[in-house]
């Protein structure tokens, strides 16, 4: 079990006068959340060591711009999605960004922790995860990785609230039923 | 039964020294952003102490007794300034005028409103006399006559 400082803990108001100390607690935090987020996008361990260390520099330039004390979390993920982006555009990757979903589901399930799998199910989640569109699996991953609400993973990718709900849903949905495929296919 | 983010981050976390060290790389330069702003302010202060020891040194050391008298001499003429002008300040403060003083003060102005009256009215004698040029004829029948 990963011990991590909550959002009260961090010394938002030091890393703002620019304390050194103050942002190795963030990057300590904050590092290997935000690699794996990257990696499961970009699929390149030198590209994503790239953009967590881009995405740190920008922070420490940019913290002027962080309105809420508390959101620093999501903030930073927004940066990192933002590099993510720029990424992607520049290899020419245009369509992934607007695939959008029209329909918001009611049967919307809240928690990360609703999906478990198996010890020996987990190389077959990770196949199954890099298979979903890089929308869905960008939200997924943001609902998995730090377990930020809906409203927050719309604010990282800058999209509608409904499209956040549509994707994280069908996101679980292609997920659990791609498991019960393998699983039956196994039995 | 695991997480699906245990099972992310158990997969990531051979890369944990590579991060370590990233994170590392970006707070050494914050640190030295800090002691470049620092020296910055100590290298101010260090210039200034610089400048002024120079100054001493060549500017005023070698004249240093004339630079006393001209000291003196400044010294002496702000405390004569100032005693003067505090002086001044007490007698005006002090003197109020006596009913004698109001007196004399009356009967001069009296005196003088007299005196611009009687200027005021036609003097012919103060006044210049006009030259009209007349024939040389009458003249000499003036001088004849």
């Amino acid at each position: 079990m990963l011990a991590v400082a909550t959002a009260e803990q961090l010394p938002v108001q030091q890393a703002r006068d620019g304390n050194p100390a103050a942002w190795d607690v963030f990057f300590r935090r904050y590092q290997l959340p935000l690699y794996v987020y990257v990696f499961e996008l970009v699929r390149n361990e030198q590209t994503s060591l790239d953009l967590v260390q881009e995405t740190f520099i920008s922070a420490v330039k940019h913290i002027g711009g962080l309105r809420d004390d508390e959101k620093f979390g999501s903030w930073l993920f927004g940066i990192a999605h933002q590099k993510v982006i720029q990424l992607w555009r520049k290899r020419g990757g245009k369509e992934i960004l607007f695939d959008e979903i029209p329909e918001s589901p009611d049967d919307f399930e809240d928690s990360p922790d609703d999906l478990l799998i198996r010890r020996e199910q987990e190389a077959e989640f990770m196949n199954l995860l890099n298979q979903l569109p890089l929308p869905q699996r960008s939200v997924l991953l943001l609902h998995f990785v730090e377990d930020f609400s809906l409203e927050e993973i719309a604010r990282i990718t800058e999209t509608q609230l409904g499209t956040v709900k549509s994707r994280l849903h069908y996101a679980k949905k292609s997920l659990r039923k791609l498991l019960k495929e393998k699983n039956e296919n196994a039995a | 039964m695991k997480t699906p983010r245990d099972i992310l981050f158990a997969r990531h976390q051979s890369a944990a020294p590579k991060l370590d060290a990233i994170r590392r790389q970006v707070v050494l330069e914050l640190n030295h952003q800090d002691t470049k702003a620092q020296s910055r302010t100590e290298n101010l202060v260090s210039w200034c102490l610089g400048g002024s020891k120079k100054l001493w040194q060549e500017l005023i050391w070698p004249c240093r007794r004339i630079w006393t008298g001209l000291a003196a001499v400044w010294i002496l003429i702000f405390i004569v300034n100032f005693s003067q002008h505090g002086g001044s300040q007490t007698v005006i403060a002090k003197s109020s005028p006596s009913p004698e003083m109001m007196m004399t003060f009356r009967d001069q102005q009296k005196w003088l409103d007299e005196l611009l009256a009687d200027r005021s009215l036609p003097m012919d004698a103060g006044q210049p006399r006009i030259f009209s040029p007349k024939p040389r004829t009458e003249i000499t029948e003036l001088l004849t006559a």
